[in-house]
């Protein structure tokens, strides 16, 4: 049923990057408090990469992509400071309407969701095609037809561009709002749980079609999931997000062959294997810790089986494990089992 | 031995405008004390339907149910609360299947103030216990379940169904609303449970990595009707059904060398509204032929494993 794949990729610190965060925070200042949801987060796009953005609920995977389009609720969530680079340029301080210039153009952005990503009163060919005509020099006419052709390339056909969305299916909706995404064939498309509202074989299509589609038209893709399933099928590198931070990076397979934060670790451990039969699981102790009153030290500390006195008080800075593979862990140079 | 809960021909059909809708259409099961049943199927394929026949939250429109040897397909109100007592549910959604206005020691007790049997004494004890059996910490008795994750919420929920001590527990997608290690520590939660108590599960998921780590068989629904039902290991051994391969096949493996062959349907599943009485998974299915339109019958192609296909023998060279 299975085999190895093979496949020669570029070396990742060989390759350009499309977009570049430093440093970046966001919090949300609601009653009673600050939410810490992003908290320093470092991260490199590179052109033509998937990158994979694994995290639970709650880590921080949604703000940092919408970040970089700009598009968090302001108030309550405010980017509280980093810088976020595209073609030299830092986004978060081009005035808006440059900005919408970007958006749906050279960034575009997919949500779980497809049933409330659309508009319930205009046809799915319109709103392709509305996307098209705001961002390219174009006719309606024009536009119209790079619609059809779009809605082809996700495999619906050109009769029901005039269809409404509460016609389609789920797995249909995503398949338009994939369309509208790649209408203006962006850089770099934000993909945030494309597939976590479908079914599974519904959700193999998807995922089959994306694939397809990124090969021929070379966008960057950034996957946000929690599913490492989907990370190990469609990603070439891999940022695991936990409390707002970036805990790991690396190529898919150093993450996947070698963890080396006892988080990843742990991620791992949960998952239920199709493969084999393990009696029990190995789950994480504990729970997320409280963003608006994050632990002290190391974030994961109160939940790790390996952390001692240090880990409590002090802050570990990022590891370089090998390659591209870094930790944040003062451990991450011992193998974990 | 008696099998604790059997059912025959099981069906549940709901009336809607365009026809009769048909969620569960003839499911026949028999399940042993002590031991795990995976339901497992896609969003409409009335796994959750038939839990919920099961434990008579919905009346059956057809079929019969056998609890303990008894029949139970047919009960008077004072029949049903006596059965609750040994049946109960743990649902998907811990966050609306637990009543806001009511603390956490409150909705673990409700059901003993309910049956009418137990003194204040046992209740107060009971309350302690509860919280204990469920790994929840003491100092969560009084707390409201907005308070609470929901990974501890899901604890409630567990815990009161436990509340009655009964031997059979529905568990209808009790891990799907939570993140995976969180997840991770509620599955171990539930085996410790009826490793503990020899409980028996109907646990209903949609995700097959799930149902094989916690069930002793499986059975796959499609349209309300079972395609293949085997022992846990058997069915990941020796997948029949072509509606079972796809689905195996879909699911994404974290592993970095590791690919499935991948099988991808055509579509999506059909609608339930007034089925057409050939195989439902026939519009999709890429071996369909003219033989498939027929009703389909149930056949036994290894001990304990069933299929409902007329093309499985072919396709698979039985």
């Amino acid at each position: 049923m299975s085999d190895t794949i093979n496949e020669t990729i570029t070396p990742v610190s060989q390759r350009e990057s499309l977009v570049e965060i430093k440093d970046l925070w966001v919090e949300y200042r609601i009653d009673g408090g600050v939410v810490h949801a992003v908290n320093g987060v470092s991260l490199k796009i590179h052109k033509g990469e998937s990158l994979g953005l694994v995290g639970e609920t709650g880590a921080g995977k949604t703000s940092i992509a919408k970040s970089i389009l700009r598009v968090l609720p302001d108030p309550p969530s405010r980017i509280a400071g980093g810088e976020i680079y595209m073609d030299g340029e830092n986004m978060l301080k081009l005035p808006e309407h440059s900005m919408r210039k970007i958006r749906g153009k050279k960034i575009s952005m997919i949500f779980q969701d497809p049933m409330t990503a659309l508009n319930p009163t205009k046809t799915v060919g319109a709103q392709i095609a509305e996307a098209i005509i705001l961002h390219e020099k174009m006719s309606k006419a024009e536009a119209a037809i790079r619609a059809t052709e779009m809605l082809e390339t996700v495999g619906i056909t050109k009769e029901r561009y005039t269809d409404y969305p509460h016609q389609f299916s789920g797995g249909m909706k995503q398949r338009v709002v994939i369309a509208m995404a790649m209408a203006c064939r962006p850089e770099l498309l934000l993909a945030d749980e494309p597939t976590t509202a479908l079914d599974v074989t519904v959700q193999a299509q998807i995922l089959d079609m994306m694939t397809n589609l990124k090969k021929e038209t070379g966008t960057s893709v950034l996957m946000i999931t929690h599913d490492l399933g989907i990370v190990a099928e469609t990603c070439d590198s891999v940022a695991v997000v936990y409390a707002g931070e970036i805990v790991e990076y690396g190529s898919m397979t150093e993450i996947f062959d070698d963890p080396r934060h006892p988080y990843t670790v742990g991620l791992f451990g949960s998952l239920p294997s199709i493969d084999s039969k393990e009696l029990r699981l190995k789950p994480i102790q504990g729970m997320m810790p409280d963003p608006m009153n994050l632990p002290s030290g190391c974030k994961f500390s109160p939940r790790c089986p390996y952390a001692d006195e240090n880990c409590k008080c002090a802050v570990p800075s990022d590891v370089t494990v090998g390659g591209t593979h870094i930790a944040k862990c003062f451990k991450a140079g011992e193998k974990k089992a | 031995m008696t099998p604790i809960l059997e059912t025959k021909n099981l069906k549940k059909y709901f009336k809607t405008k365009k026809g009769m809708l048909h969620a569960v259409d003839g499911i026949d099961l028999s399940i042993q004390r002590g031991r795990t049943l995976g339901v497992v199927g896609e969003s409409g394929c009335g796994k959750s339907t038939l839990g919920r026949t099961i434990l008579h939250l919905l009346e059956p429109t057809e079929g019969s149910m056998r609890f303990n040897g008894k029949d139970i397909t047919k009960v008077s109100p004072k029949e049903l609360a006596q059965l609750r007592e040994h049946m109960q549910i743990i649902f998907q959604d811990p966050f609306s299947s637990l009543n806001p206005r009511m603390t956490v020691s409150e909705i673990l007790v409700e059901p003993l103030i309910i049956s009418g049997k137990f003194t204040r004494e046992e209740i107060e004890k009971k309350r302690v216990e509860l919280l204990d059996t469920v790994g929840l910490p003491k100092r969560y008795a009084n707390s409201y379940p907005h308070e609470l994750d929901g990974g501890r919420r899901q604890r409630i929920g567990i815990g009161r169904a436990l509340a009655l001590e009964p031997d059979f527990i529905v568990c209808d997608e009790p891990v799907s609303a939570l993140d995976v290690s969180i997840q991770a520590q509620i599955l171990n939660l539930l085996q410790d449970l009826q490793e503990q108590r020899g409980l028996t599960y109907v646990f209903i998921t949609h995700d097959l990595s799930v149902v094989k780590h916690i069930s002793h068989d499986i059975m796959v629904m499609y349209l309300g009707q079972m395609v293949e039902q085997a022992p846990s290991e058997e069915l990941f051994a020796h997948t029949y059904h072509p509606y079972t391969k796809a689905l195996l096949s879909a699911i994404p493996v974290p592993n970095a060398h590791k690919r499935m062959q991948r099988i991808l349907l055509k579509g999506e599943i059909t609608s339930p509204v007034n089925p057409a009485p050939g195989c439902r998974f026939y519009s999709r299915c890429p071996y369909a032929c003219e033989e498939c339109k027929n009703p389909q019958r149930i056949e036994q192609v290894a001990p304990g494993h069933f299929i409902s296909c007329c093309q499985a023998r072919k396709i698979n060279n039985l």
